[in-house]
């Protein structure tokens, strides 16, 4: 009875979803076994050939380098998302809806405007370097827009949040005697950090960290706009063949490797959050 | 012989309010010490900085002779049970008994041994495996007392140890801590708002009212001895009788004479204090020609509002036009004497059993 009662609230979405995003999908990737024409378009003759070019040592560096800038963009977002989130469930709980409101404030305004914000602030006239020279310094300073540096600071700055509300979930939650039992029998600081609060709210940073990697691996706005066109990510990769080289066979077979990695790290995640779900959060 | 813990003139303000405003006990090793009081009254407070969780705003803890006033609560040889339990749910219950030994950086055979010993002691051998949440609340009260006890600690604080389990397991755990504490010689502070469970536990209990010491002394002490109205009334039931001064003598409201044994205070206004037990009930009476010396000290009449049944004993509810009376007697003395609501009743009691407290 529960059951059928929740297929039928459910059926409206899975619908939506399989209408307008599984089949869609699954018909893109079909296109990844077909011959490309040789003016464009679909040949229908079946091939691997699509799938193993993904492989090609060209390609397959392609996706290394986006996996490492997706990787080092989670990884220093994680950092800086768990101690805010930590930061701000130590506060007073009347002022922490406010302070996480200002911390998720930007996500509210359009991507585009604010990975081109960070344009003026990183260019060669840009505020950054203005204000070195304001303050006297008249050395050499580093190209920081378009380079590998630039892209991972967009991605980081525009997934924060996602780590932020990830990681203070379990952090608000946590039974503040549970630290305190920690510290009384006899845990320093750090060490009931490292045994306690972090086993017990790393579900949230895990989920932080798979959320930046999987939105970032596949991201080609930031590239390109912060990249500058220096190198390439598989977004970018995938935009090129299907707007660009008119190769919509092989675009389909790197979206399809691509989803194959996201979901690995979708499973991990689900798979983490599974086995952390133990209680003893408020 | 000075005290194992001494607690000297201690105080903490939050803002202008004071939580505890100067308390001092001295507590003996081996003790099982209970301190009393209602929420707000700082019982908890005052816990909490003998864990080191709060710093005092002044005054000093003394532990075993060493000055612990600004030890942070890793250093210190005391433990915390804490009400909530607060045990580490992503660790078994073995895991998280040998937590704060691996703290001390024993070695690992000995942090094995003290576990297994601490958990047969505590009856959860067979559920060292589990997670706290696999647990009940009874399991879970007895895994938070041995991740204590295991370390061995100087004086054991519980706050509120009992509080969240139900009625009947409460009444066996309160003897089984009791068990617990003289096997293992360990000081115990317990922190409760449960007079009962003070009386039926602790060797000596403090009664605490807006952060200050009302009164400390053994069970009996606080219950046949109260120093003051509010511990008087906060420990059992006790009937209060609103009086009028008349130079020497004392009479109620309506004029009915008091008499005690007790030294009158100078306060105007006066009230008169007996324990329910200790009201003898008669049928009314209307010849009063009986002897001088077979005459109670005290006599009010009133009629039985209510009876009320806790098993073994009764409780009556007696309007006088004096004050409100409540009287215990066995469920077979009222049978026997036809007691039920309607009724007029005779009430009478010693003088020796009339205490006085300014209103």
């Amino acid at each position: 009875m529960q059951d059928r009662k929740s297929l039928f609230l459910m059926t409206p979405a899975l619908a939506w979803l399989t209408a307008f995003m599984v089949v869609p999908c699954l018909l893109i990737l079909t296109l990844a076994f077909f011959r490309r024409g040789v003016y464009g378009g679909i040949e229908y003759t079946f091939t691997l050939e699509n799938l193993r070019l993904v492989i090609d040592p060209l390609y397959a560096w392609i996706f290394l380098k986006s996996a490492w800038i997706a990787g080092l963009a989670a990884l220093i977002a994680s950092v800086i998302g768990y101690a805010a989130a930590f930061a701000i469930a130590a506060l007073p709980r009347r002022n922490q809806p406010l302070v996480l409101f200002f911390a998720i404030l930007p996500f509210w305004s359009n991507y585009l405007v604010r990975t081109y914000a960070w344009i003026v602030l990183l260019n060669r006239e840009g505020l950054i370097v203005g204000l070195a020279r304001g303050l006297g310094y008249e050395g050499e300073l580093p190209a920081m827009l378009y380079t590998e540096t630039a892209v991972v600071i967009g991605l980081v700055y525009n997934y924060l949040p996602f780590v932020i509300l990830a990681c203070y979930a379990p952090l608000s939650r946590l039974n503040p005697e549970i630290a305190e039992a920690s510290s009384d029998l006899g845990a320093s600081g750090w060490t009931t950090f490292r045994r306690v609060i972090l086993p017990m709210s790393f579900t949230g940073l895990a989920t932080g960290f798979v959320f930046v990697f999987v939105l970032s691996i596949g991201n080609f706005v930031t590239p390109a706009l912060l990249g500058g066109g220096q190198f390439q990510m598989v977004g970018n990769l995938v935009y090129a063949q299907f707007l660009t080289a008119n190769d919509w066979p092989f675009g389909a077979a790197i979206s399809m490797v691509l989803i194959a990695v996201m979901m690995l790290f979708l499973t991990l995640q689900t798979f983490v959050a599974e086995r952390g779900s133990g209680g003893g959060l408020r | 012989m000075s005290a194992f813990l001494s607690v000297q003139d201690l105080e903490k303000r939050f803002g202008t309010q004071r939580a505890v405003d100067g308390v001092s006990l001295d507590i003996r090793q081996g003790e099982f010490f209970a301190l009393l009081g209602a929420s707000g009254s700082g019982k908890t407070t005052l816990l909490r900085m003998l864990a080191g969780f709060e710093a005092p705003s002044s005054g000093r803890v003394l532990l075993d002779g060493q000055d612990i006033t600004a030890l942070a609560p890793n250093r210190r040889p005391v433990n915390l049970m804490f009400q909530s339990y607060a045990l580490f749910p992503h660790m078994t219950v073995a895991k998280n008994i040998a937590y704060g030994l691996e703290m001390e950086r024993l070695a690992r055979g000995e942090i094995a041994a003290r576990v297994d010993e601490m958990l047969a002691k505590v009856q959860l051998a067979h559920l060292a495996g589990r997670k706290p949440d696999q647990l009940s609340g009874g399991q879970r009260q007895r895994v938070a007392l041995a991740r204590a006890l295991v370390k061995r600690p100087k004086l054991l604080l519980l706050d509120e140890p009992l509080g969240a389990l139900d009625k009947k397991l409460r009444s066996e755990m309160q003897l089984e801590l009791k068990r617990i504490q003289h096997e293992f010689g360990i000081t115990f502070i317990v922190v409760t708002h449960d007079q009962e469970e003070a009386l039926v536990m602790a060797d000596r209990i403090a009664i605490l009212k807006d952060g200050s010491l009302l009164q400390c002394g053994t069970p009996r002490e606080v219950y046949e001895q109260p120093l003051n109205r509010f511990a008087a009334e906060f420990i059992g039931v006790m009937n209060f009788i609103p009086l009028i001064r008349n130079g020497d003598s004392l009479t109620t409201m309506t004029g009915a004479p008091i008499s005690t044994v007790a030294p009158v205070p100078n306060d105007v206004q006066l009230v008169a204090a007996v324990r329910p037990e200790r009201l003898e009930i008669g049928p009314l009476r209307l010849d009063t020609s009986a002897s001088e010396s077979a005459r109670p000290d005290n006599r009010l009449t009133g009629t039985i509002t209510a009876l009320a049944y806790h098993g073994l004993d009764l409780q009556l509810h007696i309007a006088t036009d004096a004050a409100p009376i409540i009287a215990r007697l066995t469920a077979d003395q009222a049978e026997s004497r036809d007691l039920g609501p309607g009724k007029t009743v005779t009430l009478s009691w010693k003088a020796a059993d009339t205490k006085l407290f300014p209103a």
